[in-house]
């Protein structure tokens, strides 16, 4: 197999670093990327196209970050695309919004089953930090609850005391607990008692470097009952699982009924737009809120989400893509077996995470991952990855087959006793 | 932002601490303790304790002051970081027949310390002097990570996160050092672990002297292929985020 050439990524990586903190900063930037090691990853794409990206040294990877989420259809989908382009001729940001906002807020309020309103803006971030204002303004209370292993944005609040130009003031509110230990979230209510505002969580944890963990049964109904008994109000952060786990929302997937629900990633195949939806109690308490921004009701988004939505109702989007997911995950952890390889696959299959076990450094699994991405599929370290719906049963067959081959790499580099 | 009780604690372990280092790296210090048989301890109040013993050429730190010939007490962090600045001079509570040592080889070899470690302008152009400075650095910070972990409030919140096991921390072609994580406190081993959950290296001694001197941003080298990161990477993650308050004790 044709083994990655990353020249041009590596020149434009130094021009960027002249004019741009760190070249690439954030996720998706080698350092934060967990590139390991760096020379095995593309650090620029020139075009996107369906379940591929071209980097600009010209090699496709079959691309299983789908952007760290949006591209759920595949990029360039015709029919989000055309609903996009179509809206363009008419508008985007303008003085005063589109009726699209509307059309865009019913439609999600038809279908999220907790959503009875829905309020628009960019990023995840933006409907997280909505999210606790509105709990907060709600319940006229300061603590909220975060499940350890969490991400909801990068506003301070959302980052710990030791994150470099986060205060201990801005974190000084945050309550934290390992996930599926309600005992433990029950104690802190207990000790918080009348303080805390809200629960936010994610449906189940995706934290990096370790396998991803679905709720325990019942685990969610517990913490439901709990937060209404005691007042606070339940923020379920659909960003990175929402649309690939149940068109409903997450919470519905996992038999339970947020209060609030954030959405954004997969919402438009990449269009940029984000929503927080909730129930009618707390309507009127975001309408007091001073929250929005410049972009927040541009409506071409908002035609791309209407599509995007429609279509992954009209296909029942969650269902295929967790079988394309299982599909890809058995041909790994087969592939894996043929040359004595322990590969887990967690996490619901539309979005795996993945693992060698036979290594608790990691460092084994690094190996392998950059040698996948050597050869052209787009794999991460550290993150749980994404299926899209353009991905065929061609590209997971060739999948296989670059895992399989970068198995017997590593098993050459590192023979069995 | 900064805390003097875990200033003494980095004071005391990696400061004074890399006295043993300096020893070993630059024949004039080595030639200030040769023959010279003699223990210095630090007490300070409601902070910590050591003892530096030379014998045989050689020098190394040891917790506690059971055992010292010469007792320095301090009656409080402050007052044993003055000592450090130089603002304070100590007086001995007990070794009063091995003071010589102490205000004649142990100032100078202070002294000598002192100038690896803030280096003056053009110094760091000798390559000699500027191998055993950036080594001493590797040293002092590699000790510090560990002091700020187990002592300082955000640092004891970054140990919180990491998992047990070993880091390594190198430079290529120069020193190595083991970070030992066991029930959220760091432990400094000052040479390289056999086996490690983690590693960070440096790509040679220019990157990591750049690096230490706030130079080179560690991201953007990251990126560069300067830094390498491999193994449980929120293990490096965490103890980045240490180094950061390292770097505001040290400054």
């Amino acid at each position: 197999m044709k083994i990655n050439d990353y020249s041009k990524s590596r020149e434009e990586y130094l021009r960027a670093c002249k004019v741009i903190p760190s070249g690439i900063y954030g996720h998706q930037g080698p350092a934060e990327g967990c590139y390991t090691p760096v020379e095995a990853w593309p650090l620029f794409s020139s075009r996107a196209q369906g379940s591929y990206f071209w980097d600009v040294d010209g090699n496709r990877m079959i691309d299983y970050m789908c952007g760290y989420g949006p591209n759920v259809l595949g990029y360039h989908d015709p029919d989000v695309d055309a609903a996009a382009a179509k809206q363009r001729q008419l508008e985007d940001c303008v003085t005063i919004p589109s009726t699209k906002m509307i059309d865009f807020a019913e439609l999600l309020v038809e279908t999220v089953a907790s959503a009875d309103w829905a309020f628009f803006a960019k990023n995840g971030n933006d409907v997280t930090t909505l999210a606790v204002m509105t709990a907060r303004a709600h319940t006229h209370r300061k603590k909220i609850v975060f499940f350890k292993g969490y991400y909801h944005g990068v506003s301070p609040w959302t980052q710990k005391m030791d994150y470099s130009g986060v205060l201990e003031e801005d974190v000084m509110h945050n309550l934290y607990v390992e996930w599926n230990d309600f005992d433990a979230l029950a104690e802190l209510f207990d000790r918080y008692k009348g303080q805390i505002a809200a629960v936010i969580g994610q449906p189940y944890m995706h934290g990096n470097f370790k396998d991803n963990e679905l709720p325990a049964d019942g685990y969610w109904q517990k913490v439901r009952k709990l937060c209404t008994d005691e007042g606070a109000i339940l923020i379920v952060d659909d960003v990175r699982a929402g649309w690939r786990l149940d068109l409903q929302g997450s919470d519905h997937y996992f038999g339970f009924e947020a209060d609030l629900i954030c959405f954004c990633k997969a919402l438009a195949n990449g269009y940029n737009v984000s929503a927080l939806c909730g129930k009618e109690f707390l309507k009127g308490t975001v309408s007091g809120i001073s929250y929005t921004g410049s972009y927040w009701l541009s409506a071409v988004p908002f035609a791309a989400g209407i599509a995007c939505v429609e279509k992954m109702k009209k296909l029942d989007l969650p269902k295929i893509l967790n079988e394309k997911g299982k599909k890809l995950g058995d041909g790994l952890i087969a592939a894996g077996q043929k040359y004595g390889f322990d590969l887990h696959v967690s996490g619901m299959p539309s979005l795996f995470y993945l693992r060698l076990a036979d290594d608790p450094s990691l460092m084994l699994h690094q190996e392998w991952i950059a040698e996948c991405v050597k050869r052209g599929v787009f794999f991460t370290t550290h993150h749980n990855h994404f299926i899209n719906y353009a991905l065929s049963d061609e590209d997971i067959a060739e999948t296989v087959a670059v895992a399989e081959e970068a198995f017997s790499v590593i098993r050459q580099r590192h023979p069995k006793d | 932002m900064k805390d003097a009780r875990t200033m003494a604690y980095i004071n005391l372990f990696a400061v004074l601490g890399a006295i043993p280092y300096l020893c070993q790296l630059d024949p004039a210090s080595a030639q200030l303790i040769a023959g010279n048989s003699v223990s210095i301890g630090f007490s300070v109040k409601g902070g910590p304790e050591a003892t530096l013993f030379f014998g045989g050429g050689q020098c190394r730190m040891v917790p506690g002051t059971e055992r010292c010939q010469v007792k320095l007490p301090f009656s409080s962090c402050e007052k044993f970081n003055g000592l450090i600045d130089g603002t304070v001079t100590p007086i001995p509570s007990k070794g009063f027949t091995k003071v010589g040592f102490l205000l004649g080889p142990f100032t100078k070899l202070t002294d000598r310390l002192g100038a690896f470690l803030k280096p003056a302008p053009g110094a760091l152009s000798d390559p000699e002097f500027f191998r055993v400075s950036t080594t001493l650095m590797f040293h002092v910070i590699a000790e510090a990570i560990a002091q700020v972990a187990n002592q300082d409030t955000i640092g004891q919140f970054s140990a919180s996160n990491i998992v047990d096991g070993t880091a390594k921390l190198s430079i290529a072609g120069g020193p190595a050092a083991a970070l030992c994580c066991r029930d959220h406190r760091l432990t400094a081993v000052h040479q390289a672990p056999e086996q490690f959950l983690s590693y960070m290296e440096f790509q040679g001694m220019h990157l990591a002297r750049d690096l230490f001197d706030g130079q080179v941003n560690a991201i953007a080298a990251v990126g560069l292929g300067q830094v390498r990161i491999g193994g449980m990477i929120s293990q490096i993650d965490n103890i980045n985020r240490i180094l950061d308050r390292v770097a505001v004790y040290l400054a």
